[in-house]
């Protein structure tokens, strides 16, 4: 499943659906609302965009690492400390595969995905700055 | 002709978003963006530098394709076309 939502996901459900025929490793990354002496945060995406986005990165992800399957759940809207952001589950043969196919869509996402964060606190909010400029690290 | 144009995060607190805007045939992507940002100096300014150009941080795409912002000079809107402005991207 590739998605973006409002609504939190059954992260069980979703690595009992993926063990596929040939599964020897499923990695799940979680990120999660960090404790930041924020209120909430408040998430939005270039809707369509963005899930063309991460489809694409799911297919080229399944194309270099030979995963067997894989999920991308990213969630928009209020979201409260400690609350589901990003779900992202990788299913391989073995776990080189697994592990190094997860941190490529964790990194893809975060270098171009037209997704934003907003923390709240008691005193307004803040835009969380990208860590990416145009598809390239920040220098300085 | 009719465009669609589409501000996200903090410039689209300051610019509004889906602003749907008549422009003459021809109209090239810089000067679209930069005639409806003059609508508010704080979201001209998030924009575009004291030269009128484009901040390199800044990222835009016309019908889902990103383009190059040394190429919005040139960058010819059509009838229909949706345009996006936005800040460096924070998902994950």
């Amino acid at each position: 499943m590739i998605a973006i939502q409002t609504g939190d996901v059954d992260i069980g459900a979703l690595i009992a659906a993926a063990k596929k025929q040939g599964t020897g490793a499923i990695v799940v990354f979680d990120g999660v609302v960090r404790d930041d002496e924020i209120t909430e945060m408040e998430l939005e995406a270039y809707g369509d965009i963005a899930l063309q986005e991460l489809e694409k990165i799911a297919r080229d992800a399944t194309d270099q690492f030979r995963l067997l399957h894989v999920d991308i759940i990213h969630r928009i809207g209020r979201l409260l400390v400690g609350e589901n952001i990003l779900i992202i589950v990788v299913c391989a043969g073995h776990r080189p595969e697994a592990y190094a196919g997860s941190r490529y869509i964790i990194e893809e996402i975060k270098k171009g995905v037209p997704i934003w964060k907003k923390e709240l606190t008691k005193e307004g909010g803040r835009w969380v700055h990208g860590e990416h400029m145009h598809g390239k690290p920040k220098t300085g | 002709m009719t465009v669609k144009i589409r501000f996200f995060a903090q410039f689209r607190e300051l610019l509004g978003s889906d602003i749907i805007t008549d422009a003459p045939a021809g109209t090239m992507f810089t000067s679209l963006i930069t005639s409806v940002a003059r609508k508010n100096p704080e979201g001209y300014a998030a924009i575009f530098d004291k030269n009128g150009a484009f901040y390199e941080f800044v990222i835009l795409m016309k019908n889902g394709k990103r383009i190059d912002i040394a190429d919005a000079d040139k960058t010819v809107i059509a009838d229909g076309d949706e345009i996006a402005v936005f800040p460096p991207v924070a998902g994950g």
